[in-house]
C-alpha cells in the first residue's frame, strides 16, 4: 500500500475524513457533534484534525453564538480531491486495472 | 509510505473501505430528516382537516355531517399548528451541530415559507371580504395549497430533490383542478390528494430509506 496518502491512511484520520465527506459542499460540522459520532476523545479529536488541517484537507473554524464559542470543522476542496483520490487508490488496490 | 505519526493505518485496503463506508452510513443516519416525522404531521392535518371541511361544506352548500360549524377549521389550524411544530424539531434535531451552506439554505427557506405566507394571507384577507361565503373560503385554501406547491418545487431546487419536486406539482395540479370544480369539490381534492399524498410520500420515503439505515 505504498501509493496511499499516509495523512489521510491512519484509523482516526480516514475516519474524520469519511465523516466529514459525507457532509455537502460548503457544510461544516461542529466539534461536539464530530465527537459524538466519531466516538473519540476531545484530546484525540483535536490533535487529528490539527494535522488534517496543516495538510490543507480540513477547514477549521472558529466562531461565536451568541457568547458561546464554536468550533467547527469541514473538508477543503483540496481534502475533498486527496479523499476521493484515496479511495480511488484503494478500489485499484483490491480490483488492479487489467493490462491491455 | 511514512506515517506521519503512531496512528495505526488500517491493515489492509478492504479494511480501509469498510471503514469509510461505516461512517459514512453513520453519519447518513444522524443527518437524515425523519419522513415519517416531516411529511405525516401535515398529511394527516389536511387529510382530517379538509376531510371535515368537506363533509360540513360540501359541494352546492351541502351537509353531509352536521359538524358544528367551528370544528372543521378549529381542527385544520390545530393540527397544522401541531405539524409545525413537528417541522421545527425534526429540522432542529437535523440541523444541530452543523454549519455552513446547507445551514444557510435550510434558515432562507424556513423564512421563505414565514414570509410568503404573510403576504398571501395579508392578500387574501384584504380582498376575502367582497366574495361570498363559500368562495372566501376556496380563495383561503387554495392560495395557501398553491403556495405550498410552489414552495415545494422551488425547495426540489435547493435541495436538488425529484421526489419534492413531484409532490409540489402535484399539489399544484389538484389545486388547479379543485379550484375550477368549485368549493366542496377543492376540499375533498386536497384532503386525498394533498394530505393522503403527503402521507404516502412519508411512507414511500422511509421505506426508501431503511435498507440504506441497516447497511
Amino acid at each position: 500500500m505504498a501509493d496511499l496518502d499516509p495523512v489521510i491512511h491512519a484509523q482516526a484520520r480516514l475516519r474524520i475524513m469519511a465523516a466529514l465527506s459525507s457532509l455537502g459542499d460548503g457544510d461544516r460540522m461542529t466539534f461536539p457533534r464530530l465527537q459524538q459520532l466519531l466516538d473519540m476523545t476531545a484530546g484525540n479529536l483535536s490533535v487529528h484534525l490539527t494535522k488534517l488541517e496543516q495538510a490543507g484537507y480540513v477547514e477549521v473554524v472558529k466562531s461565536f453564538r451568541g457568547r458561546t464559542p464554536t468550533t467547527s470543522a469541514g473538508l477543503t476542496n483540496r481534502g475533498r480531491a486527496a479523499f476521493d483520490d484515496y479511495t480511488n487508490a484503494l478500489r485499484a488496490l483490491i480490483d488492479p486495472p487489467k493490462e491491455p | 509510505m511514512t506515517p506521519v505519526d503512531d496512528d495505526a493505518p488500517p491493515a489492509s485496503a478492504a479494511e480501509s473501505l469498510e471503514l469509510i463506508r461505516r461512517e459514512q452510513a453513520a453519519a447518513a443516519r444522524t443527518m437524515a430528516l425523519n419522513p415519517l416525522l416531516y411529511y405525516m404531521p401535515w398529511g394527516g392535518a389536511w387529510l382530517i382537516g379538509f376531510g371535515l371541511l368537506f363533509l360540513r361544506y360540501g359541494p352546492d352548500g351541502r351537509v353531509f355531517v352536521d359538524l358544528p360549524a367551528w370544528l372543521p377549521l378549529a381542527s385544520l389550524f390545530a393540527l397544522m399548528a401541531l405539524a409545525m411544530a413537528s417541522t421545527a424539531l425534526v429540522s432542529a434535531v437535523r440541523g444541530r451541530g452543523l454549519e455552513g451552506r446547507s445551514s444557510w439554505q435550510g434558515t432562507a427557506f424556513g423564512l421563505a415559507w414565514f414570509f410568503s405566507f404573510a403576504g398571501v394571507g395579508t392578500t387574501t384577507n384584504r380582498f376575502a371580504q367582497f366574495l361570498p361565503e363559500a368562495e372566501r373560503g376556496l380563495l383561503w385554501a387554495c392560495s395557501s395549497v398553491g403556495l405550498v406547491g410552489a414552495l415545494y418545487m422551488a425547495g426540489a431546487a435547493l435541495w436538488m430533490s425529484r421526489d419534492m419536486f413531484v409532490l409540489g406539482a402535484w399539489l399544484t395540479v389538484i389545486n388547479i383542478a379543485g379550484v375550477l370544480a368549485g368549493p366542496g369539490w377543492h376540499s375533498l381534492l386536497i384532503s386525498l390528494g394533498g394530505g393522503g399524498g403527503l402521507c404516502l410520500l412519508g411512507i414511500l420515503l422511509h421505506l426508501r430509506a431503511r435498507p440504506a439505515s441497516r447497511a
